[in-house]
């Protein structure tokens, strides 16, 4: 039974590289490292250490599964209950009144508008910008492209704190201030030298034949990598549209210099909930809830690409 | 004419680089030009040079080296439990093999939460009077009183405290890319050892960590500079209170230009902090991450 189930396992690895674009196109090619299985030598043996081991895995995933759960009970509580001393882990009744008290609130939906818009405009200009950059930096292997995958990892080193002000008053004086623009363009600061490092990685896998066999054809070099090269990374695009938009829709900093009333994001309203309304637990965790759980479930769905993308750059080393 | 290859590169570049300038280089620029003035923080206010005075300031500031201490000790704290629990959990999912796989995918969900949600919850987690950890403790029979530790208010643990949404939302981004290294690990080398009579520590730390080190090393420099930029989980949880004892640099840096409106002193403590997490960061990059040499 070990056997079969040794032989199985493969198949459940994260792949670090998206099955599509590395595992056709580089088949034949040289020099790829034979993957590496190790389904002989790490796996658990005998039956009483497994045992143990799941034994130690519930006792973990209960662990970091519950404090969401609680956040999810707690918003079904009246609100009364939410700061009932001691503490209940689930509701005594169950109610929606939270829910009812936080989307109801003025503010709360047009944020959700906001945080939305200003999340995919930011994704979109990342990948406008990433895109033909990294296809630049890795096709091309110049000098200046080199210099500028290290300039782009160097950003990831400035704390948003640093230069969130400045760009804040450079914003307000082009008369931005306070628009899902100027906090997208602000996000994209972030996501961009991300989004440059993955699609770097995903072109890397690309041979260069295909695109070669292309201008043959008669293509131009634009013609090549936009019918050819792109529709090949089409699942690494879908990666880093991921990373940027969960970067955008979880960020707070930026959010909070750069917004006041017209495009303040759902982060900075959960974040005001604790002063403006005292201790108003009751709404605050049911509007946290409703932000975190289209993300959590998108996630769940997406795992394998999402997976893909944590562990491309580190497991490439 | 056709162009040339490297100018054809040059321009599918130049728009990125192009944002990167204009929306990160020349912000920096403002940032540390402002360090050297005294600015009003009204719009249009008067703005004076005076050289090298934010920084003597900041130097001489102790909440400035508090929060650089605090800082440096809450990064080492964040990361050291991170990777620690990470490890223990890549190890724990690779010696279960394929049925562990539906719960690494559930694991990954606090990796989707926001900081600010993450921060919230666990403050209303450990927060005095009502929070759920204390009362836990106290009907185990570990605490004599639900409040006896003040998780949120005790300046002494606070700074650790703080930490724990952190370390709860990215132990998963640790195990995975853990796991994905332990993946790679081939099979015939960890059964060699075992023929060899090798046992599970001196299988870890003999062969398991030094074939992970490049992997080990990226995921420590990526974590540590993001944990040492933390900010959201902190503001919401103790505002970086009590007593400062919470107060980060991020937070100190906030605080300086909009509460107490001192934007020169600002820009000359987030011009230190930058370098320093230049050189520290560039420091690890260097000596243990080592790009390109590990292969």
């Amino acid at each position: 039974m070990h056997v079969a189930e040794r032989v199985k396992h493969d198949g459940g690895k994260p792949a670090a590289v998206p099955a599509k674009p590395s595992a056709e196109a580089s088949a034949p090619g040289g020099g790829r490292r034979r993957r590496a299985v190790n389904r002989e030598g790490l796996e658990a043996g005998r039956r009483s250490t497994r045992i143990i081991l799941w034994i130690l895995l519930a006792v973990a995933m209960v662990l970091y599964g519950f404090p969401f759960l609680y956040l999810l009970f707690t918003s079904f509580k009246p609100p009364i209950d939410t700061i009932a001393v001691p503490p209940t882990i689930l509701p005594r009744e169950w109610t929606l009144e939270n829910y009812v008290n936080a989307l109801g609130r003025s503010g709360v939906p047009a944020s959700f508008i906001n945080s939305a818009q200003t999340a995919i405009i930011s994704t979109v200009l990342s990948l406008v910008l990433a895109v033909p950059a990294a296809y630049g930096i890795t096709r091309y292997k110049t000098p200046s492209g080199r210099a500028f995958i290290m300039a782009a990892l160097v950003t990831r080193m400035v704390p948003p704190v640093a230069i969130g002000i400045p760009l804040a008053s450079m914003m307000s004086s082009v008369g931005l201030a306070d628009t899902p623009i100027a906090l997208s363009i602000a996000h994209t600061t972030i996501s961009l030298p991300l989004s440059i490092w993955l699609m770097a990685s995903f072109f890397e896998a690309v041979p260069k034949d295909l695109e070669e066999a292309a201008t043959v054809d008669g293509c131009s070099r634009l013609g090549a990598l936009w019918r050819v090269v792109i529709p090949v990374v089409s699942g690494g695009i879908a990666v880093t549209a991921i990373f940027a938009f969960l970067a955008s829709w979880n960020e707070f900093l930026f959010a909070l210099l750069m917004t006041a009333i017209r495009s303040q994001t759902t982060p900075v309203v959960i974040a005001n909930f604790q002063t403006q309304f005292g201790l108003d637990w009751g709404s605050m965790t049911a509007l946290a809830a409703v932000y975190s759980i289209p993300v959590i479930l998108l996630t769940l769905l997406l795992q394998r690409k999402i997976v893909a993308g944590m562990t491309l750059g580190a497991v490439k080393g | 004419m056709r162009i040339t290859d490297r100018r054809f590169a040059l321009y599918l570049m130049a728009p990125a680089a192009l944002f990167l300038a204009v929306f990160v280089a020349y912000p920096l620029f403002r940032l540390i030009a402002d360090s050297f003035f005294k600015i009003s923080p009204i719009v249009g206010g008067p703005r004076d040079f005076v050289g090298l005075d934010n920084y003597v300031r900041a130097f001489a500031s102790e909440d400035f080296i508090g929060a650089g201490w605090r800082t440096l000790a809450y990064t080492v704290v964040v990361v050291t439990l991170e990777f620690a629990l990470g490890l223990g959990m890549a190890l724990l999912f690779t010696t279960l093999g394929r049925k562990s796989q539906i719960w690494r995918t559930v694991f990954l969900y606090p990796l989707m939460i926001a900081p600010i949600v993450a921060g919230l919850l666990w403050k209303f987690l450990m927060i005095d009077n009502f929070g759920l950890i204390g009362t836990l403790l106290y009907q185990a029979g570990i605490l004599s009183n639900p409040n006896q530790i003040g998780w949120l208010s005790d300046p002494d643990i606070v700074l650790f405290s703080v930490a724990i949404p952190d370390i709860w939302l990215t132990t998963s981004f640790m195990c995975l890319v853990l796991f994905a290294g332990l993946q790679n690990i081939p099979g015939d080398l960890i059964e060699a050892a075992r023929l060899d009579g090798a046992r599970a520590p001196a299988m870890l730390f003999r062969i398991i960590l030094p074939l992970l080190r490049p992997v080990i090393a990226v995921a420590l420099v990526v974590r540590g500079i993001d944990a040492a930029r933390a900010f959201d989980t902190i503001l919401i949880q103790t505002n970086g209170g009590p007593q400062s004892a919470s107060e980060t640099m991020s937070l100190l840096i906030y605080r300086t230009m909009i509460r107490f409106g001192d934007p020169g002193l600002a820009s000359a403590m987030g011009t230190i902090y930058l370098l320093a997490m230049l050189a520290i960061a560039l420091f690890a990059v260097a000596t243990i991450w080592r790009p390109g040499k590990d292969s």
